[in-house]
């Protein structure tokens, strides 16, 4: 493997903690409520996670992630179970591909069930496909330094006389 | 002989006042429309189809919307728990490695006898390693499942 001995790999009881036991139909049933709960440890990771670009540097904001889910699910249980089953059932049940438009009603049901007990309004359609701002408390990761080459050929020099193009125009196979 | 050329003749005339004049004369179908209804008919038509046909693909884009929506929603959750587990895994390839060449003098884990396969990459970089790599300790039904999933689903 390309994995060398001191690269550091995590112990596995740093990795350990409780996951979800949840099923698509499930997850896809309360992701609109789900994102909207969980918005800040989402953003939290996801940044983390695309500017470091390595997943051994945020763990611990994937640990928040996962931990902020099953609260959510837990407070879904505690409050609104009969109507969260009810509409997973129906987007396990009415189509391939998980889609929630064929389940508006229960949709609704849920959503009010949500709204009346735990308080959390359900955002709109594209909420979570729109570009958002977050403000984080993490310092950037610094950027690569750009490569110095000692062997690479010197550029002209700045005083060097330029003449206009002889053809008018310089595309990449006029090159006088 | 005789006797049959007696039987009167009769012979085969027209009927009285002549035949009936041939009907050779055109008749055209009845037009229900004129060129300029039927155009204008074709472009309202087409141009009421269109409507709707707007409002069925906004729709359909909504839901396309909606759905990408849902799994960005629950993206984060998955990541996260999938880091968890890749990590895990490489710890546990690169045990077995050193456990599986342990007798082999010479040996360092992650390298061919020593040489790098990344040579000039910062030390404790993460290189993810390829697939066949990931799975090498695993079981061959694993890796089957893994490699053909496109089978089972």
């Amino acid at each position: 493997m390309v994995l060398t001995a001191d690269v550091h790999l995590p112990e596995e009881s740093e990795l350990t903690v409780p996951e979800l036991q949840l099923s698509s139909p499930a997850l896809f049933a309360g992701s609109f409520h789900l994102g909207k709960y969980c918005e800040q440890a989402n953003n939290e990771f996801m940044l983390c996670r695309l500017e470091e670009n390595d997943p051994r540097k945020c763990l611990n904001e994937g640990k928040a992630v996962t931990a902020c889910t099953m609260d959510f699910f837990r407070k879904v249980k505690k409050s609104c179970l009969q109507e969260f089953n009810q509409y997973a059932n129906c987007i396990d049940k009415s189509s391939g591909d998980f889609s929630l438009k064929q389940c508006r009603t229960t949709q609704n049901v849920f959503d009010k069930c949500v709204l009346d007990k735990m308080n959390i309004e359900r955002p709109g359609y594209g909420y979570f496909c729109e570009a958002r701002v977050h403000d984080t408390k993490r310092p950037k990761p610094l950027e690569e330094p750009k490569a110095v080459y000692p062997d690479a050929t010197p550029a002209l020099p700045e005083s060097v006389e330029k003449k206009p193009a002889r053809f008018g125009s310089r595309f990449y196979w006029m090159t006088e | 002989m005789d006797q049959a050329c007696q039987v009167a003749r009769k012979q085969d005339l027209p009927p009285p006042g002549g035949y009936k004049p041939i009907p050779y004369k055109r008749i055209p179908a009845k037009t229900l429309f004129s060129g300029y209804t039927m155009f204008a008919g074709y472009f309202g038509i087409t141009a009421f189809a269109m409507y709707l046909y707007s409002l069925n693909y906004k729709q359909i884009l909504r839901d396309q919307i909606e759905m990408r929506s849902a799994r960005m929603a629950i993206y984060p959750m998955l990541l996260a728990e999938r880091d968890r587990a890749f990590l895990k895994q490489l710890r546990k390839n690169r045990d077995a490695e050193a456990e599986l060449m342990k007798d082999v003098p010479g040996w360092e884990v992650g390298t061919y006898y020593g040489e790098k396969v990344y040579k000039l990459l910062p030390p404790d970089t993460l290189v993810e390693p390829i697939f066949h790599e990931y799975y090498a300790h695993s079981r061959p039904w694993e890796w089957f499942q893994r490699a053909y999933l496109k089978l089972r689903s």
